[in-house]
């Protein structure tokens, strides 16, 4: 199954990058995300609770980033495992690129899904997968385009006011981490668990 | 299943009360999405309150133009109703195509609507039909209750008691069933009503949705042939592996010509 997407978010593509590869903004954004953290650089896991209609559990699920290629993108490969009920795994690739003040997040998605789940339960993940990704894009958009125009507001302001920091190209960090992704893929992987349930 | 508390509530106040008070409870209608969620421990709620004694919430009821059911009435009991065969045929039949024996027997209207699976039948009788949903505190549209896959316009802690259906001039209902789960991959009501025409499209998409270019279309013109220039985006439907989005709009498209030929 293919997913694809993408949303414009009101801050330049190096702030997006970043927020991307910061955990905490990602554990903010992820729905139902009660922990995330990086367990080695390129590699994280997040335990995410999901309430989707009757199902509401908590699931946990890790994810690889590869090809790293700041601030451009990154793939992210994860997979998540409902036991006997089958497993989902799939990659995700991410792309920014500048659109006016502005960056234009792409996604594409790439997701299989194995067991039990792939008879039953796939005919939700891709509506599934979209809420999820709104919802995230949604609080990602507010939290780091939110930041982006307070700056700006501040660049503005009268003398006196200290250039806004312009936030140092943390390009030198190695990044590692991705928020989407997890987003798409452990929901993907819960909703698919969920599926069986129908 | 992980353990719970099980509460038969003897009233819908009763019932909202309880919820009220405990925190993470769950309402228990037919069970029949909730229960097999719990068996597969993907919910775990701490408590489950039992509507099914509360007499208040069942049966069916015909009068002045409108048919109400109660939340709790059973889906097989709406489609061996005389009463509801004979004003809203389609209804009938609608409700005697949900899941299987075992399910029509228990899975409930106030509980299926509640649970909004985009796969489900009676959303695309509330929507195609305008309906009203009622609660025990307010009535809502039918047009605003469902507002996303799963989700509904109704509070925490609010509960369905009715539903209730004006009677159309003509209505059919078409369903292209999965023949394993019986869900629908696409069911389209279509419904000539005194204030137009309705057509609202179930498990096509996240969510039911009515078709506004066939109900303009109908509304000049109410044959199936109005409908041959008119196509389903794709974008944005639901796919599997038994239908794609795309298949799933060309049946859209069918199904709703196939639905007025049977009414025209």
């Amino acid at each position: 199954m293919d997913f694809h997407g993408e949303y414009r978010i009101p801050a330049p593509r190096q702030r997006v990058w970043e927020a991307l590869n910061d955990t905490e903004t990602l554990g903010r954004c992820i729905p139902g995300c009660e922990s995330i953290q990086k367990t080695s650089d390129t590699v994280m896991s997040a335990v995410v609770q999901a309430k989707v209609g009757p199902v509401s559990a908590k699931f946990t699920g890790d994810v690889t980033l590869e090809d790293i290629d700041p601030p451009n993108g990154y793939t992210i490969l994860g997979e998540g495992k409902g036991g006997v009920a089958g497993f989902a795994k799939g990659t995700a690739k991410v792309v920014l690129a500048d659109d006016g003040d502005g960056t234009l997040l792409t996604y594409a998605v790439d997701a299989q899904v194995g067991g039990k789940l792939a008879q039953v339960g796939a005919r939700l993940v891709a509506g599934t997968v979209k809420k999820m990704a709104d919802e995230f894009f949604g609080t990602f958009t507010a939290i780091v385009g939110g930041e982006a125009q307070a700056q700006s507001q501040a660049q503005s302001a009268p003398v006196g006011a200290a250039p806004a920091a312009v936030p140092a190209a943390a390009a030198a960090k190695k990044s590692w981490a991705s928020p989407l992704t997890i987003g798409i893929l452990v929901i993907a992987a819960i909703l698919v668990i969920y599926f069986v349930v129908t | 299943m992980y353990n719970f508390t099980y509460h038969r509530a003897g009233s819908v106040d009763a019932a909202a009360s309880r919820l009220a008070e405990s925190g993470d409870a769950k309402l228990l209608a037919g069970g029949m999405t909730l229960l097999p969620t719990m068996k597969q421990r993907l919910a775990q709620p701490s408590e489950l309150i039992d509507l099914n004694e509360i007499d208040g919430l069942k049966g069916i009821t015909v009068s002045g133009g409108t048919v109400t059911i109660g939340a709790m009435t059973r889906h097989a009991d709406v489609a061996a109703s005389a009463e509801v065969k004979q004003a809203i045929p389609a209804l009938a039949r609608l409700a005697g195509l949900i899941g299987d024996p075992a399910v029509r027997n228990r899975g409930t209207i106030g509980g299926s609507i509640a649970n909004n699976d985009p796969s489900a039948d009676y959303p695309a009788a509330v929507v195609g039909l305008g309906a009203t949903v009622v609660t025990n505190k307010r009535e809502i549209a039918g047009d605003d209750f469902f507002t996303g896959m799963f989700e509904t316009a109704l509070d925490e802690g609010e509960i369905v008691t009715a539903v209730r259906f004006p009677v159309p001039q003509k209505a059919a209902y078409f369903k292209f069933p999965n023949p394993a789960s019986r869900y629908a991959v696409v069911g389209v009501m279509v419904a000539k009503t005194a204030s137009g025409v309705r057509v609202a499209v179930t498990g096509a998409g996240p969510c039911v949705f009515r078709q506004s270019d066939m109900e303009s279309a109908l509304s000049g013109n109410f044959s199936a042939d109005a409908l041959s220039g008119i196509s389903q985006d794709a974008d944005g439907l639901n796919e599997d592996i038994h239908a794609s989005a795309e298949y799933r709009a060309s049946l859209v498209v069918v199904g709703a010509k196939r639905a007025v030929a049977e009414i025209a």
